[in-house]
């Protein structure tokens, strides 16, 4: 009987220290995850205009009522813009970092290569803006090479039908070196028996690439997608920094700026929260879209 | 096949190596642009000359002691209260047997999937209304800022990172139980176990995610804009730095601002090209669980 009650005790005095251990990041957690969470959710449903919380009244259903109505600009150009920014800068960036991860693959000196594609992860939001912005403009980079090219100078950042793109492809161009490294990961957990085995066949390079490693990469592949659209849709200081207010005329207005403006400029609680959890049901749906496509696709095949 | 000259691998590669460097060199080249360079079409990517005018002016200009000071204590206390508070949580989630174990790992990996934009403005109004902060009463009203007013703001609500203790918890996992269980023989309570046996024995990992969050913290903004918005003297050098261009004429601040964006980009280069082996290392470790 001694031995089970001496455990007990073992047991009792390492619970005691794992909370102990865990206490300041549980504290953390309720502070500053639990708390915000529940009150973000109370603000989405009320009408709150000051700072003092005996004022606060509850709106029911109009807060959303607003943001999703057809006649105001949250749905269209707001969350369109946001859609399109998302979808286009992950599409560029995937496709430009599997070409890119693939074909290191086959270099040498892959370590160099891989810092030069980091380097937009290391610099400041701040950093890569301006110096797009610099190189956007009339008499920047871009334009002097398309002028020396014998092309006219495009407004990139002033001109509304080219904005969005202008700003997309610089947020795509700032994550690719990320995705790289998580797909080269993925390149170098394929076995190169598989690639001997297929060459014995007979395939080419691009049957290797369709055949072998495209399929085997569907992990790292699935991670990218989703944590790069995560980031897309709700990413705001990229467009803070380059067009400063989300033109011309809301053409790079996206719906986590739309909600900053709303809330920290006019202090409209309510309709910001409303418009943040509108935004976070869209990723918390494409995240598990995502993730449901990747596993029906895996059945199939396996 | 493989061993055939890749000509189109390396000349993939080397197109768009071009287009990841050539934005930073066009800021460094900038930053030398005198009054009648920049802004001139036709294009010229060299400067006239290296002076240093620009950097002379942003120091001015930007207070720059005062953001890069900032921006350090910003930075570390953040770096090193992650490193803490993971290390802490990762030893009890990987090593410790107790009640809720599983059910407190699934809460942090959840912790992860909540994207920053939706807390920001909940955290905001709980950072004004802090209670006996700022002159707030104990239920938070009264004061004028809270804890707005004080570079806590832009510290404490980073202190602890869900990622980092799920990172180091995987890490841990991995440690003999025999070493701890040897430790404890030699009458080592847990504290001293988790300070001297298993802390020493994490630094790969703790060199990862110390340059992850250093990263991160040194290149925030929009927490920092929000904060700094009623008080300048909270400004880092990212928040600065862009403020700078609001009341000033474009075409003359451009080079400046260039030159304040390379002195603020190079800490954090050399220190990623210092550690860049464990960086890297670090996101593929991270990236695929």
């Amino acid at each position: 009987m001694v031995a089970p009650t001496r455990r007990l005790g073992k047991l009792h005095r390492e619970g005691r220290a794992a909370y102990l251990f865990l206490s300041p990041a549980l504290l953390f957690f309720c502070v500053f995850l639990i708390l915000p969470f529940v009150f973000a959710i109370v603000l989405a449903f009320s009408d709150w205009g000051g700072f003092d919380l005996g004022t606060l009244k509850w709106a029911g259903t109009s807060n959303f009522r607003d943001v999703l109505s057809f006649n105001g600009i949250f749905v269209k150009p707001i969350l369109v813009n946001t859609l399109l920014f998302a979808f286009g800068s992950v599409f560029l960036a995937t496709f430009g970092s599997v070409l890119v991860a693939y074909c290191i693959d086959r270099l040498s000196f892959q370590g160099f290569w891989r810092v030069l594609y980091f380097l937009p992860v290391v610099a400041t939001v701040v950093a890569i803006g301006n110096v797009w912005k610099m190189m956007y403009q009339p008499a920047g980079l871009i334009n002097g090479v398309l002028n020396k090219l014998g092309v006219n100078s495009i407004g990139f950042l002033s001109d509304a039908s080219y904005a969005l793109p202008s700003v997309t492809v610089v947020q795509a161009w700032a994550s690719i070196g990320g995705a790289v490294l998580i797909l080269t990961a993925g390149l170098k957990a394929i076995p190169t028996q598989y690639y001997e085995a297929a060459e014995v066949d007979g395939a080419n390079s691009w049957h290797l690439f369709w055949s072998i490693t495209l399929p085997l990469l569907r992990p790292a592949l699935l991670f990218v997608l989703i944590t790069q659209f995560i980031g897309g849709l709700q990413s705001f200081a990229l467009i803070i920094v380059m067009t400063g207010d989300g033109g011309p005329v809301n053409a790079t207005n996206v719906a986590a700026f739309e909600m900053y403006q709303r809330a920290f400029k006019y202090g409209a609680w309510g309709t910001a929260s409303a418009m943040a959890m509108v935004l976070f049901v869209i990723i918390l749906a494409i995240t598990l879209l995502q993730l449901w496509i990747a596993r029906r696709r895996g059945e199939e095949t396996s | 096949m493989r061993r055939r000259f890749p000509w189109f691998a390396y000349l993939v590669v080397i197109l768009g190596a071009v287009a990841m460097v050539m934005p930073f060199l066009d800021m460094v080249m900038s930053s030398f642009k005198g009054a009648g360079e920049y802004g001139v079409i036709p294009y010229k990517f060299l400067p006239s000359s290296f002076n240093l005018d620009n950097y002379r002016e942003a120091f001015s200009q930007l207070e720059l002691p005062r953001l890069f000071r900032n921006s350090v204590i910003v930075t570390l206390s953040v770096t090193v209260s992650v490193l803490v508070t993971s290390s802490m949580a990762g030893y009890a989630l990987a090593k410790l047997r107790f009640r809720g174990r599983a059910v407190i790992f699934r809460f942090i990996l959840a912790t992860m999937m909540l994207p920053p934009f939706l807390l920001l403005i909940p955290t905001f109004l709980i950072m004004l209304n802090w209670p006996l902060a700022g002159g707030n009463d104990i239920l938070g009203r009264g004061g004028d800022g809270g804890l707005t007013t004080s570079l806590v703001a832009l510290i404490l609500p980073f202190t602890v990172s869900g990622f980092g203790i799920f990172l180091m918890r995987q890490f841990m996992v991995s440690l003999p139980d025999e070493m701890l269980e040897a430790a404890k023989i030699d009458g080592a309570n847990q504290w001293q176990t988790w300070r001297l046996i298993v802390l020493p024995q994490t630094k790969p990992v703790a060199i990862t995610l110390g340059l992850i969050t250093f990263i991160g913290t040194w290149n925030e903004y929009i927490w920092t804009l929000l904060i700094s918005s009623s008080d300048p003297d909270l400004q880092t050098l990212p928040v600065g730095i862009q403020l700078l261009q609001s009341f000033l004429d474009p075409d003359r601040t451009m080079p400046i601002v260039m030159a304040g964006l390379v002195i603020s980009t190079l800490p954090v280069l050399v220190v990623f090209l210092l550690l860049q082996k464990y960086y890297v290392r670090g996101v593929v470790l991270s990236g695929l669980k």
